[in-house]
């Protein structure tokens, strides 16, 4: 079979397994209903005098973070194969080349991701009356780059932590980097001069902005016009964590 | 093995077996607190979480934030030491889940305790280490706001005391009523999201959206922040919270105590 052939069945495999269970699916979307329609509804009160509807402002930031989830879900599936189900040799035998297997795992990722965060997508476009207009392609594309990356960077730590209390750890410290050293709850200009570079090359900043770029509301601090631009710069780094997730599942794969 | 019997061993099962039942629920109590501190990277996790929420989040975020007569900085920062310590206190639920399933608890039974004595002792050790991991958590947001006042303190950490020891009676009834390993990871996370979020710990109930301020009031969480808060910074005592607080720990400690017996004793670990 040729490569063009066997990259949808691994993308296949990996989404059969993220419906093995249909119930951690909607409880993601219980997540997301939360953080939406309970914390940043709550914020979109307590936060007055941004110019706009602060709960507007945040919203997309409930999607992001259910994407991350379940891009992190992904590369606890790949760390679960090597260390709990001892799957990893098996996966070497099927007649497929190692670099095609490791990018179609990646690919795989962010398939199950825009499928858990479906959802939650269509609620942010609704809520950004962009439901019935082309801009709601734009929007999954936002959620697929960024889980690219997230996804790249969970299989990166699948390779390098033994243990699950290892990689628990480093999935919240990126997690707590993404959230609260972004543009999620406020703009880059709020942070000390010392963070604004770490908050700038944040992932999550760019896409969050190009979200709300999609908006017919113009938001405080968010330059307006299209969001290809955000689109673009977050492209950068989504790809490059996804080249270093699809390496380092090439190189744990040889241990 | 280290695990042979030895003269000594046999010495000290001995005495154990003499020994009155709160020495062995202390035991059983304190087990639980080296458990937790065996595995650091647990609290490095929360303790980060902690200080960036704090020092980041809410120091930015109640720049933009202006409620009358409250420092949103400071009700966040009292709000999120109880939000962490809820949060550890549900850690418990993942040990007994494990122990479960790697047969640890087949060696817990077999110690020289009757049941009623390690169900009271895992739930003490839940709240136990759950308060030991906090102190130094309650001690930066006390020093950083200058909460000196003896008895407020005392009360505030009675709340968070008795909220721990409910929340631990609450994981360990999910952890004995979920049977698949992957489920059970997130209807505890949805669980702990849930009793965080839509409580009064984070944000003052005047600006909960009216479907959760209906029964956020009566979050467990919510009681043990409105106690915290008014003993701390208004240095009055809340005591329907409090009460409120007592009969969460009475009744989702009964209900943790009934599983776990129910499981124990015939149960799919039995």
């Amino acid at each position: 079979m040729s490569n063009a052939r066997l990259i949808p069945l691994i993308i296949e495999r990996d989404v059969r397994i993220l419906f093995s269970d249909a119930f951690l699916v909607a409880i993601m979307f219980a997540n997301f209903s939360i953080d939406l329609f309970v914390t940043a509804a709550t914020f979109g009160r307590l936060v007055t005098g941004q110019g706009a509807n602060y709960f507007l402002y945040i919203a997309p930031g409930s999607n992001l973070i259910t994407a991350m989830v379940a891009a992190f879900q992904s590369g606890r599936d790949v760390w679960r194969e090597k260390y709990i189900k001892d799957l990893t040799s098996y996966l070497l035998t099927l007649p497929v080349q190692r670099p095609v297997l490791a990018f179609s795992r990646v690919l795989g990722g962010v398939v199950r991701s825009v499928i858990a965060t479906f959802p939650g997508t269509l609620v942010i476009c609704y809520l950004y009356g962009i439901l019935f207009t082309p801009k709601i392609f734009v929007a999954y594309l936002i959620v697929g780059l960024f889980s690219l990356g997230i996804v790249g960077l969970s299989m990166a730590i699948s390779a390098f932590s033994s243990s699950i209390e290892m990689w628990v750890t480093v999935r919240s410290a990126i997690q707590l980097y993404l959230s609260f050293l972004s543009a999620l709850f406020y703009p880059v200009s709020v942070f000390p001069s010392f963070l604004a570079p770490i908050v700038s090359s944040n992932p999550m900043t760019w896409a969050i902005q190009a979200f709300r770029q999609l908006s017919p509301i113009s938001f405080a601090q968010v330059p307006a016009g299209d969001s290809l631009g955000s689109i673009a710069t977050l492209a950068g780094p989504s790809l490059a964590f996804a080249l270093l997730g699809t390496i380092c599942y090439i190189w744990y794969s040889k241990l | 093995m280290s695990s042979s019997p030895t003269p000594d061993n046999s010495l000290n099962e001995t005495s154990t077996t003499a020994k009155p039942p709160t020495h062995l629920i202390l035991q059983m109590a304190l087990r639980d607190v080296s458990v937790l501190f065996r595995t650091p990277w647990i609290i490095i996790t929360r303790a980060l979480s902690f200080i960036v929420q704090v020092f980041v989040f809410a120091n930015l975020i109640s720049g933009l934030i202006h409620i009358q007569g409250i420092n949103y900085f400071e009700y966040y920062a009292v709000g999120s030491v109880v939000t962490t310590i809820a949060s550890i206190s549900f850690v418990i639920g993942y040990d007994i889940f494990e122990e479960a399933e790697e047969g640890v608890l087949d060696y817990l039974l077999t110690l020289p305790i009757s049941r009623r004595q390690l169900i009271i002792g895992r739930a003490l050790g839940g709240a136990m280490r759950a308060i030991v991991y906090t102190i130094p958590m309650f001690v930066i947001v006390a020093v950083f706001w200058g909460f000196s006042q003896p008895l407020p303190i005392l009360t505030a950490l009675l709340s968070l005391f008795l909220l721990a020891f409910g929340v631990t009676g609450m994981s360990i009834t999910v952890a004995v009523s979920v049977k698949n390993a992957n489920r059970f990871d997130v209807v505890l996370a949805l669980l702990e999201l849930a009793v965080s979020r839509a409580s009064t710990a984070l944000y003052p109930i005047g600006f909960i959206p009216v479907y959760v301020a209906v029964f956020a009031p009566f979050s467990p969480v919510s009681f043990a922040a409105d106690s915290a808060y008014s003993s701390l910074v208004m240095l009055t005592l809340d005591l329907p919270a409090i009460a409120g607080l007592v009969a969460f720990v009475v009744i989702f400690l009964g209900l943790g105590a009934t599983f776990y017996f129910r499981r124990l004793e015939g149960g799919v670990y039995a």
